[in-house]
């Protein structure tokens, strides 16, 4: 008992100065509309998750990583061959960052869909494309950092995309490479870009994003009743937290487990003289942009096809970015054509997607491919995700009992505010 | 004596239960991270020099080597013999330097100053440099780790 009262003691000394107690009755009344759409509101979080294992193996990593042109691709040789565990901490990473790319698109689809971004939303639209921005930004930048063969390709097409836009591209493409061509330079400004000015940007952005979305609260469908759906609506804590803890679990493991099976390679150390490797892909979130630019005819008309391309690239996001502003439908109308240039979008990238993976890559000689097998932590492994899968399911049964728990007692009203 | 009910809820057990299995999945996570975190940096267990540029010391010359990331002194005694020393102050870790002219070990971070044997003779060091087994095997000089096979 005397740990309680001290925990009690030591919360209501905090709340007397950081006035926390306010955050937390403000969670406990938060509605979450509970309909056939409640599962999209999962992705959100996820994101944050996913978000939150970057940034701490980010720091894990940058602990050995050495962002020069002799030491990058030793030091992350090491990392995945010397530093003990260095390897599934550069492949929880590496997957971490494929799993937030990927629920950052069902998150945008699922809002695009349900025209989540309408009135009184547009700016929590805009902040998250912004967010989309940086986000695919951390891939780019991060992409470069092994420096091997084909991180120095991606990032030689991906910094010379911008020299096509009229008037500024030139002065563009100079500040991402620090100079004209890839050097040293741009080896340190990608990693600064890369741990320092974007996770400032993102956490700017994340802040008013977040902030954004409890000041306005959960949407509802279209054409949702609004008394009905009041009615269904379960607090956001604990009745939803519970849920959601339950959608992180299973996502970790599922991460833990990829990372320990599928750890990324590294190639030899990038040669700044020699050719593009055969059959060069960049990562599977930027396929659809490789592939319009490699079937796009050098010339369109009298201009440049690049410069046609980039520019439909530009215009692309622009219609993207101030999509509440085209799309100002009154509430109820479901809004059909909109939904109809999202599935086309998802068809587009898809089909080129699957179009640029029809090349064949060639498998680079002399990678560095981790295992559990040959590394001598092999067993410990296989223990150590058993005890997590065991520890998911156990965990998942129990939450999904508290979960009924908590639920019974908001029914007999035991979290209304009368009652203390 | 029997209790007529139980003073712990079911409530409290399943709440135990769901915080102290998650705590445990998360320290158990801990470890692998630490690992990471406090990777080994062993000292080697032996460093070869070659005997063309360290075997003709004068009595009482110094050159330094490197000793892992830390120097090694290697000395020619007054007698005669190869001695190696950490040259690494006991006080605080910073480098030494021999003073030939005064024949001793000095520390110029904190004044320590030890003889020509590597003992502590002023200032705050509390132990001798730490030795090193040198031995000539070839055409090399062979340092080794005290007590190493």
């Amino acid at each position: 008992m005397n740990i309680k009262g001290a925990a009690r003691g030591l919360w209501s000394w905090l709340d007397d100065r950081l006035g926390v107690q306010a955050v937390m009755d403000f969670l406990k009344h938060k509605p979450i509309p509970q309909n056939r759409h409640t599962p999209w509101m999962y992705t959100g979080s996820l994101i944050l998750l996913f978000f939150g294992i970057q940034v701490l193996t980010g720091i894990l990593l940058a602990f050995y990583y050495r962002p020069t042109l002799e030491e990058a691709t030793k030091s992350v040789g090491e990392i995945m061959t010397k530093v003990p565990l260095g390897w599934i901490i550069r492949s929880v990473h590496s997957w971490s960052a494929t799993f937030m790319i990927a629920i950052v698109f069902v998150h945008l689809l699922s809002i695009w869909v349900l025209k989540s971004y309408r009135k009184p939303r547009e700016l929590t639209w805009m902040s998250g494309v912004l967010l989309l921005v940086f986000t695919l930004a951390f891939g780019f930048t991060g992409y470069l950092l092994p420096w091997d063969a084909l991180s120095l390709a991606a990032t030689k097409v991906g910094t010379d995309i911008p020299r096509s836009i009229p008037v500024v591209g030139e002065w563009a493409t100079k500040f991402l490479r620090g100079g004209d061509d890839i050097s040293a330079d741009t080896l340190s400004r990608f990693f600064s870009f890369h741990v320092c000015v974007l996770p400032l940007c993102l956490l700017a952005v994340l802040a008013i994003h977040v902030y954004l979305i409890q000041k306005l609260g959960m949407s509802l469908p279209v054409g949702a009743d609004e008394r009905a759906e009041a009615r269904r609506a379960l607090p956001f804590w604990p009745n939803f937290v519970y849920r959601e803890m339950i959608v992180w679990l299973v996502f970790f493991g599922a991460l833990v487990t990829l990372a320990v099976f599928l750890p990324p390679t590294l190639g030899q150390t990038a040669d700044l003289m020699a050719p593009a490797p055969a059959g060069i892909k960049p990562e599977w979130y930027f396929l659809f942009l490789f592939q319009m630019l490699k079937i796009f005819p050098a010339k369109l008309l009298f201009v440049n096809g690049d410069t046609v391309a980039v520019l439909l690239i530009f215009l692309g996001v622009a219609l993207f970015f101030f999509l509440p502003i085209i799309d100002t439908k009154p509430e109820g109308r479901r809004g059909k054509i909109i939904t109809l240039c999202a599935f086309l979008l998802v068809v587009y990238a898809v089909a080129m997607s699957v179009w640029s993976l029809q090349t064949p890559a060639k498998p680079e000689a002399d990678r560095i491919i981790p295992s559990p097998q040959n590394i001598k932590e092999g067993t410990a492994i296989y223990v150590f995700l058993g005890w997590m899968w065991v520890s998911v399911v156990v965990l998942v049964y129990f939450l999904s009992m508290k979960v009924k728990e908590i639920d019974r007692l908001l029914e007999v009203g035991y979290f209304s505010s009368d009652k203390k | 004596m029997r209790l007529k009910q139980s003073l712990y809820t079911r409530r409290r057990f399943l709440n135990g239960l769901v915080g102290g299995w998650l705590g445990a999945l998360g320290v158990s996570f801990l470890y692998p991270v630490l690992k990471f975190v406090f990777r080994p940096t062993p000292e080697p267990d032996q460093v070869l020099l070659p005997l063309a540029d360290f075997g003709n010391l004068q009595a009482g010359e110094v050159k330094t080597f490197a000793w892992g990331s830390k120097p090694g002194l290697l000395k020619k005694s007054a007698r005669g013999e190869l001695v190696a020393f950490v040259g690494v102050c006991t006080h605080l870790d910073c480098n030494v330097t021999y003073l030939a002219d005064q024949k001793k070990f000095f520390c110029a971070c904190h004044d320590g100053w030890y003889d020509e044997d590597g003992v502590n003779i002023g200032g705050p060091p509390p132990k001798p440099l730490r030795r090193l087994v040198v031995a000539v095997e070839g055409e090399n000089l062979i340092i080794k780790r005290e007590g190493a096979a």
